[in-house]
């Protein structure tokens, strides 16, 4: 079994081998399938909840995975501020591997595709890809 | 120490997607890759310390996700029963689709592993009951 705990470096491992073998397309491919497939939990939370949903599906996960962040949510904005992403520093501390160049694209296609389908904006500024530090945020369209 | 069991899901979701667009090869590809990447400290322990080091890899990962297991040997043949697997459980209970070769993967990635450490593994698994018997032993020359 690959553990949970063993995930990152795998999915790292994935998006080099499809990079390698069909180029960074099929990565992006990739991405938006498990965006449509396997985020279910955090569609149906955004449908019925808004933001209070994205709130509630961040909250579990970033705690889950020991991430070290802040969540900000208004009426009609979301914000994750992320100081040390888990994933990254998992990453950057396995002195094996072959970190993956564009591993932090994935967060903007993986969700972006959940959330717009509801009428929010989403934007991903990614502030230091060796840090793990990004900032998400979240805006209902006027 | 808290897991994120949902990356079960992830790299689930991740084996489906490159089996339906690449094939069963390329599923195969991309797995032994992985172990030979990601495992590689692994491999190395497993070279120089034998058993005893993948014996200590199970027995670390299946308490860390609440895995029912057992790990013996028989004669010099290391088993792993696996009663309930973690992943497949927590697929589950989450009600996640399960790819019908999940399982596979545990058999790619031992042999991977084995073969480049010079030993041999099999895998029996049940899916659909959430259990496997894995073996391991060294590869006689000749």
């Amino acid at each position: 079994m690959i553990s949970c705990t063993e995930f990152i470096l795998a999915y790292n491992e994935i998006f080099n081998y499809l990079h390698e073998k069909h180029g960074k397309e099929a990565v992006v491919d990739l991405w938006k399938y498990i965006s449509d497939e396997f985020l279910q939990n955090l569609d149906e939370l955004v449908a019925k909840k808004g933001i209070q949903g994205m709130k509630e599906y961040w909250s579990r996960t970033l705690e889950e995975e020991g991430a070290d962040y802040e969540i900000k949510a208004t009426e009609d904005e979301f914000v994750i501020e992320m100081y040390k992403c888990p994933s990254v520093g998992i990453l950057r501390r396995t002195k094996h591997i072959k970190v993956y160049p564009y591993y932090c694209e994935h967060c903007k296609v993986l969700y972006s595709r959940v959330v717009e389908k509801y009428g929010f904006d989403y934007n991903l500024e990614i502030i230091d890809t060796n840090a793990g530090r990004c900032r998400l945020t979240i805006r209902k369209k006027r | 120490m808290s897991v994120h069991k949902d990356f079960h899901g992830a790299l689930c979701c991740c084996l489906e997607y490159i089996y339906k667009k690449y094939g069963e090869k390329e599923l195969d590809m991309c797995l032994r890759q992985i172990a030979r990447n990601v495992y590689k400290p692994l491999i190395e322990s497993l070279k120089s310390r034998g058993l005893a080091a993948l014996e200590e890899h199970w027995r670390r990962i299946f308490t860390i996700e609440g895995g029912d297991f057992d790990l013996h040997y028989d004669s010099d043949v290391l088993v792993l029963n696996v009663k309930k697997c973690p992943a497949i459980w927590h697929m589950r209970e989450r009600g996640y689709r399960i790819f019908e070769k999940f399982c596979e993967h545990c058999r790619i990635v031992n042999d991977e592993i084995c073969k480049a450490a010079g030993y041999n593994s099999s895998v029996d698994y049940d899916q659909d009951a959430g259990s496997c018997t894995q073996k391991f032993w060294r590869r006689r020359e000749g």
